[in-house]
């Protein structure tokens, strides 16, 4: 897979899992998607962990993207 | 109170410890009450609001302990952000990664499986059964481990050349088998650290920097609970405790890192697989 694709690809991890923190972050457990880890019928309680985790392996798809998307000094040299 | 001043103290000294020594400092935390018959429960809010300090105090030992390493470490991170590459000769920039890349794992599992697993598992006997499973599984990275190539005389270098980023990864999932008590967070990456094929030394290294930002996370987003309306009445022997476990985490490290120079991990082994035995054995007679 080539450097441009595979940065791309993690932009785009990158853009959802932030969205997922905003969701983690804005919406108690009950009002999860079902299919959210933590979603539970009824419960007030936020996932703040859940958010954080969320949006630093969001941030960590952005490092990788910025690495793949750099210019290749050291590799042609 | 729920904890009195002389079980915090005595359950901080030991939580120093056994945080950093790969024997499992929450099964050590849910035993020791059942052993001894003091009415302390793993799943009680208090208890753990409790452990959030001890916890908290042994995050920043090792932070304060290896102070200079992460200054390096994170200044490397910011050299490689800035010049979009890691630099085949920069050690701490991919130190920097790979700890990055070893905690995102360890952090998703521990995130979504935490409270599951210690519903599940949180039982004194439990732990006592898998204290002497983490004795077979340490005696199983010892019986596995590769020799450890002798590739530079810099340990962050050797490190860097050694672990790659999917056997980071892997070391730093081996973690979250902790979640369970009476496994050891230090003894599974230490563990993953001699399968990938770093020496005693750098794998003790290894697991205690990849430990740092967990613990620390951990204890910190756990901070408004001793705050808050759980620390009522725990505030006082969770502070005792706290002094306490960095007393001991601090020995504990300054120990480690020296005893892992020239020794294995065979006594922990033998240690884990002899006292959770001894415990469940106890557990089941009594």
């Amino acid at each position: 897979m080539n450097r441009r694709l595979l940065a791309s690809l993690a932009i785009v991890v990158g853009i959802a899992l932030i969205v997922i923190a905003i969701v983690y972050w804005a919406e108690p457990a009950k009002s999860l998607p079902s299919f959210f880890p933590g979603h539970q019928a009824g419960s007030n309680h936020h996932h703040t962990k859940h958010g954080i985790a969320a949006f630093l392996v969001g941030l960590a798809s952005f490092a990788f993207a910025w690495f793949n998307t750099g210019p290749k000094r050291s590799r042609a040299a | 109170m729920p904890i009195s001043y002389f079980q915090g103290a005595m359950l901080g000294l030991l939580q120093g410890v056994s945080e950093l020594f790969p024997v499992s400092s929450l099964g050590h935390s849910v035993i020791l009450p059942k052993l001894v018959g003091w009415n302390i429960h793993q799943k009680d809010p208090y208890f753990l609001t409790f452990l959030v300090a001890t916890h908290l105090a042994t995050a920043l030992v090792l932070l304060a302990f290896f102070w200079r390493d992460w200054v390096r470490i994170v200044k490397g991170l910011g050299r490689s952000l800035r010049e979009r590459e890691i630099a085949p000769d920069d050690a701490d920039a991919k130190l920097g990664w790979l700890l990055v890349v070893g905690t995102i794992p360890a952090g998703i599992l521990g995130v979504t499986l935490q409270d599951k697993l210690r519903n599940l598992f949180g039982s004194p006997e439990y732990a006592a059964i898998f204290l002497a499973c983490n004795g077979l599984l340490l005696f199983g990275a010892e019986l596995l481990r590769r020799r450890a190539p002798v590739t530079s005389d810099d340990d962050d270098t050797r490190i860097a050349q050694t672990v790659s980023w999917r056997d980071a990864g892997l070391v730093g999932a081996a973690q979250a088998i902790a979640l369970v008590p009476g496994f050891s967070r230090s003894g599974a990456s230490m563990g993953g650290g001699l399968l990938v094929g770093l020496s005693h030394k750098d794998a003790a290294r290894f697991a205690f920097l990849l430990a740092t930002p967990i613990i620390l996370a951990a204890a910190v987003l756990k901070l408004p609970d001793l705050a808050g309306k759980q620390g009522n009445g725990v505030r006082g022997p969770a502070l005792v405790g706290a002094l306490c476990a960095a007393l001991t985490a601090y020995f504990a490290v300054r120990f480690l890192m020296r005893y892992f120079e020239t020794q294995t991990l065979l006594p922990f082994a033998i240690y884990c697989a002899a006292a959770g035995t001894a415990a469940a054995v106890y557990f089941a007679v009594s």
